[in-house]
């Protein structure tokens, strides 16, 4: 048993990564302790519907969060469409309508890079399957302020291009399955 | 880099205060000046107190002006089912886009309002930070293949659902298209009609006397931090006529004190004084 010593989870995944997101938060334990901010690519021309679909097998909340929001312990985070999602000191959101970076807005290496910062060691980095290679500079950034990685297995990817660009940058803690994944995060606590 | 020092520095020798838009935002623009002008941090400071073009163009690479035409789609009928009946039983009307950037929604907004048959009545007001962006929305020449997909998406919108029975729209009335020049040109008639001003939402009086009917200010409010934030809104509250409405960004919202002196109706933000406090 691990015992509790972070503050939350960041999640980045593209192609293939909804279905995979919607089983982890089908299975992820009611009372997960943590928040979970996730990124995710989204289709252009498909900008609504997303947060609709992962609501229905959650088993906790899923917000797409407004500006400034308070972060809270035990709500999932889904970076809105058009926005890129980045976490702030005071432990707030916020949204900014910036380039695209990587071609891609929101931009996982935004959110994930701005979590680091202020989470440092007590993140819990996930990539998961994607085609891109957004994402690895983020998780060299938690990497680098001791935050623990986590890249989803790329045997069990739809696309491995972007786990294996995190690979490829830095040495992941864990190379795991989405079933594993789920089964780190539900031992977290006791 | 200290950057809350270089912010103050720029306060001081520049017409610009940067100092309360919210750290993180700033910190990463400024970090992506410094990395795409090969500065270092001295040589920024240097180039900050002496040289005025260096600056203009500073705030151009800290500012975000990202803007679509029609952006959101999905939203301007929402928008409409308030503001329409609104404005039909007025005998003119103000509205204002503020931070109004290349003047895209501009000119969206323009064309809907002439398809309800309201543009007569109506006075359009835009203002920017940025001098660049003032000339570009009095300028209102946009590349059309960027662009063209936001238009289908609009038409594909309003078919389904048609704001007021506004359900098809031909383009070609409010712009010319010159499709070899990649050049997506509103019409005259549409840009003549805004009043374009510098201005600064931050720190100087507002650039015209009259009230408003409905501010635009869509994504313009989250670089700032909340302090300034609530500044801002006082300052529509202010500004806005009894009832008038604020049109913020998808998602955006209020916080604090200013929820109470607007009530929210979907997407719209009506200026309302039924719940007011006394603060002495």
């Amino acid at each position: 048993m691990i015992r509790r010593k972070y503050k939350a989870v960041v999640i980045g995944g593209s192609a293939g990564s909804f279905s995979v997101v919607s089983k982890m938060l089908s299975q992820l334990r009611e009372d997960f302790p943590l928040p979970i901010i996730i990124c995710l690519h989204r289709l252009k021309h498909i900008r609504s519907g997303l947060v609709e679909s992962i609501r229905l097998k959650s088993k906790l909340d899923v917000i797409e969060p407004d500006d400034k929001q308070q972060i809270v312990a035990g709500k999932v985070y889904l970076a809105p469409s058009n926005y890129h999602l980045f976490v702030e000191y005071d432990g707030s959101f916020s949204l900014s309508t910036e380039k695209p970076l990587n071609h891609s807005r929101p931009s996982i290496d935004h959110t994930l890079s701005s979590a680091a910062y202020v989470y440092r060691n007590k993140l819990i980095g996930i990539v998961l399957t994607g085609a891109n290679k957004d994402g690895a500079k983020g998780m060299k950034d938690i990497a680098d302020k001791k935050g623990i990685t986590i890249i989803q297995d790329p045997k069990t990817c739809e696309v491995d291009t972007m786990p294996k660009s995190v690979a490829r940058l830095i040495t992941p803690d864990y190379v795991y399955s989405p079933d594993e994944i789920v089964n780190y995060l539900n031992h977290l606590v006791g | 880099m200290d950057f809350k020092h270089y912010l103050h520095v720029l306060k001081e020798n520049t017409p610009y205060d940067f100092s309360n838009y919210s750290d993180n935002s700033i910190k990463r623009r400024l970090q992506k000046v410094i990395a795409d002008n090969g500065l270092t941090a001295d040589q920024l400071l240097e180039k900050t107190q002496c040289d005025k073009v260096f600056v203009e163009g500073l705030v151009e690479q800290i500012t975000v002006n990202t803007t679509e035409l029609f952006r959101d789609p999905e939203l301007w009928p929402a928008y409409y089912d308030k503001l329409y009946p609104a404005l039909k039983a007025k005998k003119s009307f103000n509205i204002w886009h503020a931070g109004c950037s290349t003047g895209m929604e501009v000119y969206s907004n323009m064309i809907i309002l002439n398809e309800l048959g309201l543009l007569d009545k109506a006075r359009i007001y835009a203002t920017d930070i940025s001098n660049n962006m003032v000339r570009q929305c009095q300028k209102g020449s946009y590349r059309y293949a960027f662009n063209k997909q936001q238009l289908d998406n609009f038409a594909a919108v309003i078919k389904k659902a048609p704001i007021n029975g506004v359900s098809r729209i031909d383009f070609a009335k409010y712009f010319d298209i010159d499709e070899q020049e990649d050049r997506l040109q509103v019409k005259d008639f549409l840009r003549k009609k805004v009043q374009v001003k510098r201005h600064d939402l931050v720190k100087e009086q507002m650039p015209f006397y009259n009230k408003f009917d409905v501010i635009f200010c869509r994504n313009v409010l989250i670089y700032f931090n909340a302090a300034l934030q609530s500044k801002v809104y006082q300052v529509f509250h202010k500004q806005l006529f009894p009832k008038g409405m604020m049109i913020l960004g998808n998602h955006e919202s209020l916080t604090g004190f200013y929820k109470t002196k607007f009530s929210k109706n979907g997407a719209v933000y009506a200026k309302s004084n039924a719940f007011q406090f006394q603060y002495q």
